[in-house]
């Protein structure tokens, strides 16, 4: 959401620096604004729940908090892949719920500056919906792809989640 | 209006004593009107209307002081048996009792509304035509109008919510008394005491905001009273529970340290025991607090009865047994509807007028007895009355008649399931609409509120000798004991209040109806759900024939939850899965395990629930 975009730059960076945590999914890298991030923790046993949409991998003990867990290459249309030792949960806070996502890797947080990020492309070919992409940041030789999850589920939230069965 | 900051403790104090009076007054009233010789009685209601009035004039409240001093005035002349006790006597005061819990309530919504007390007041006052003390501070010379223009204190600040109320402290209850002549606009317009008669700036009057009939329920439940002796057990527990951490502590780090390795699984042992111990008494403790007796619906009970068998023209006793039986603050507010719907059925549908009772070789006066008792980890409560009983096939022609259900549905149909019917919404045996029923609302009433609350209904019919009705409630709704299930190895929890039984069966019991898999069990024909498919699990015991069936009763309706294996009874907190998750049809919450892992909480009401309206 662009507030917390705007709640770094103006707070900390005197409208320069933002930091992203930058994660891989089926060798592409996401940025995502590191003030939505709670946590990053290794991936454990997910109790599924039955009767939803096809990416909610289910529910996790989050000491002693029950959150749900997202599976975005699910979310993405990406192909499954099997998780493994590097395979991470990040624990964010969306729409004012803790929310875990499944990701590939969690590489590293970088600090860009906000002129970097250039608007995404019109037509997006990866399968991520349009609206939760909020941008595109070219750096020498990598492409990151800036996520807006918010957004994403303040628009799904109403149409999937409660609808569904 | 919203009441001043500084004398909020005072006002607190003051809807706390009078609400808990007026639900004593209503109860004692009643009996009165049974024992009018009480003396004992006469004057503890004469006292409490009394102790009513004083706190409201001291807190400037003139609508209060104005209604509850007539009242008071005819109950005077009752205690000195001036006046004998008529039907039409109490019908007035208890008239009366119910303007006054109206204002109350307006009190405790922060704004006071203009009510129309001459209505009531002008009832009272013929009773008191030979009266030898004028009313002279509440002469009803001042219009209502007038009366609420003065309520919202014209306060010289101008404040619409204004302090008066509570800066009239002693001072301004001194010149209430000594200004009797004054108007009380003038007199509730005292916000500094060194100016009793402050002009009052003519205020445009309030409009009546909200309707009235907010008045019915005084019943304040966001405070808690907790009795000093269960606290101190408590913060016992709680002591307990510390010195337990340390021995844990200490048992670890003993461990850690390399000390007596052998004796560590024993010592374990005895702690993982005694922990057990604490917090489970610790768990009875914190319950307990959040416990009332149920008696505080049961309280209102005698007065509708009472209303309702004149209404109907009938004579009723109603018996109450197990008012001090606790049980969950949440429970006790949802239980009350149901119970009221149960009674009123009762009287009107059940007991039989005096002549046909006698008619019939039975009492001239119909019993009602409403009981609640503790079952386990239940709570049983019972409307009981020896009336006419139900009769099934006036039941079953009249939803034929309404469309309710089809003929064919109908020949399918036990007996139990028709004694269901009644419980469809639009179900009435009434030809006539009257105010009393005949909409066809109250027993959906009563079947939504005992849903929500994850209880049981159960009718028992005995023909020309009266029905009972029971209700089976858990007795609260935050831990709950659950019957752990495996469903195609994945663990869920049912609620175990919602179980009726378990048990094992072979998949060649089953029978086909009408594409819906039932068992056939004892007298009746029990749906059945197969939980695999209604949750989508992957299939891994295709190839056994033998399950177990779980038999799960929401309100009044049976279903049987097919598993795989039952895995055993445990005590769990229930876990919200957040917004995102919380409308999934059949599950409930979830709760987490010893092991740490999240298991679902199977909700009976969203799997039975599917095919009623």
């Amino acid at each position: 959401m662009e507030t917390a975009l705007t709640k770094v730059k103006s707070e900390e960076y005197g409208g320069e620096l933002i930091q992203l945590v930058s994660f891989n999914l089926e060798k592409e890298e996401y940025g995502i604004n590191v003030l939505m991030v709670r946590e990053i923790i290794r991936m454990l046993n997910i109790t599924r729940v039955p009767n939803t949409p096809h990416y909610v991998e289910g529910v996790i003990n989050l000491r002693g908090k029950v959150i749900p867990i997202i599976s975005l290459r699910r979310k993405f249309d990406l192909m499954e892949a099997e998780y493994d030792k590097r395979t991470r949960i990040m624990v964010m806070e969306v729409v004012g719920e803790l929310m875990g996502f499944i990701v590939d890797e969690v590489s590293e947080v970088i600090r860009i500056s906000e002129k970097e990020i250039q608007p995404p492309p019109p037509v997006v070919s990866s399968g991520i919906e349009q609206e939760c992409m909020s941008g595109v940041i070219n750096q020498a030789e990598r492409l990151l792809v800036l996520l807006d999850l918010e957004k994403m589920f303040s628009a799904d939230e109403r149409r999937m989640f409660s609808n569904v069965a | 209006m919203s009441i001043d900051c500084e004398d909020q403790e005072l006002l607190e104090g003051f809807l706390a004593e009078t609400t808990e009076l007026l639900e004593k007054l209503d109860d004692d009233l009643i009996s009165l009107e049974k024992s009018p010789e009480d003396a004992e009685l006469m004057n503890r209601i004469f006292r409490s209307i009394h102790t009513v009035k004083g706190a409201s004039s001291f807190l400037g409240f003139d609508m209060l002081v104005k209604v509850t001093h007539k009242t008071e005035d005819v109950l005077n002349r009752l205690r000195k048996l001036e006046l004998s006790l008529t039907p039409e006597i109490m019908d007035v005061i208890l008239e009366a009792v119910d303007l006054v819990k109206t204002l109350v309530s307006d009190i405790k919504g922060g704004d006071i509304v203009e009510r129309d007390l001459e209505g009531t007041i002008s009832k009272l006052i013929p009773y008191l035509s030979e009266n030898a003390f004028e009313a002279t501070v509440l002469a009803p010379v001042f219009a209502p109008k007038q009366q609420s223009a003065a309520t919202p204190p014209p306060a010289p600040e101008a404040q619409p919510e204004g302090p008066a109320e509570g800066a009239a402290s002693f001072a301004a209850e001194a010149a209430a008394t000594a200004v009797q002549e004054a108007p009380a606009a003038e007199r509730a317009a005292a916000p500094q005491p060194v100016a009793p008669a402050a002009q009052p700036k003519p205020q445009p009057v309030k409009e009546p905001q909200k309707p009235a009939a907010k008045g019915e329920d005084l019943s304040d439940n966001s405070t808690v009273r907790v009795d000093v002796k269960r606290l101190d057990d408590l913060m016992n527990q709680v002591g307990e529970l510390v010195l337990e951490r340390n021995r844990m502590i200490q048992l670890h780090s003993d461990y850690q340290s390399g000390l007596d390795p052998t004796g560590f699984g024993d010592d374990f042992g005895k702690l993982s025991k005694r922990l057990n111990f604490v917090t489970s008494e610790l768990q009875m403790q914190v319950l307990k607090m959040r416990m009332l007796p149920v008696e505080k619906v049961f309280k209102k009970f005698p007065r509708i009865v009472r209303n309702l068998a004149r209404d109907l023209g009938k004579e009723v006793d109603l018996v109450i047994y197990g008012e001090e039986t606790e049980l969950d603050r949440s429970v006790v507010d949802e239980i009350g509807d149901p119970l009221i719907h149960l009674i009123r059925n009762a009287l009107d549908h059940g007991l039989e007028t005096p002549d046909q009772r006698l008619a019939s070789g039975k009492e001239r006066t119909g019993t009602v007895v409403l009981s609640a008792a503790h079952e386990g980890n239940q709570i049983v409560i019972s409307i009981k009355d020896d009336g006419r009983g139900i009769d099934p096939e006036r039941v079953s022609k009249k939803a034929l008649e309404k469309g309710l259900i089809t003929e064919e549905q109908l020949a399918s149909m036990g007996s139990r399931e028709i004694l269901d019917l009644l419980f469809l919404p639009g179900f009435s045996t009434k030809e006539q609409t009257t105010d009393l029923s005949g909409r066809g609302v109250g027993m959906d009433v009563v079947r939504t509120n005992i849903r929500k609350l994850n209880g049981i209904i159960e009718i028992k019919n005995d023909i020309g000798n009266g029905t009972e009705f029971i209700l089976k409630l858990p007795l609260t709704l935050a831990i709950i004991q659950s019957l752990l299930v495996e469903v195609e190895r994945e663990v869920y929890s049912i609620p175990l209040a919602s179980v009726i039984e378990t048990m094992r069966v072979s998949k060649k019991e089953f029978h086909m109806i009408g594409g819906q898999e039932v068992l056939k069990l004892r007298d009746s024909v029990l749906p059945l759900l197969r939980l695999q498919h209604t949750f989508g699990c992957q299939e891994f015991y295709s190839e056994r024939d033998t399950c177990y069936v779980v038999i799960v009763g929401v309100a009044e309706k049976r279903i049987g939850l097919i598993v795989t294996r039952l895995l055993g009874q445990q005590e769990v907190a229930i876990k919200s899965l957040g917004k995102f998750l919380s409308n999934l049809p059949g599950i409930g919450g979830s709760t987490i395990m010893g092991d740490g892992r999240v298991a679902l909480i199977v909700d009976p009401i969203g799997l039975v629930g599917g095919g009623a309206a």
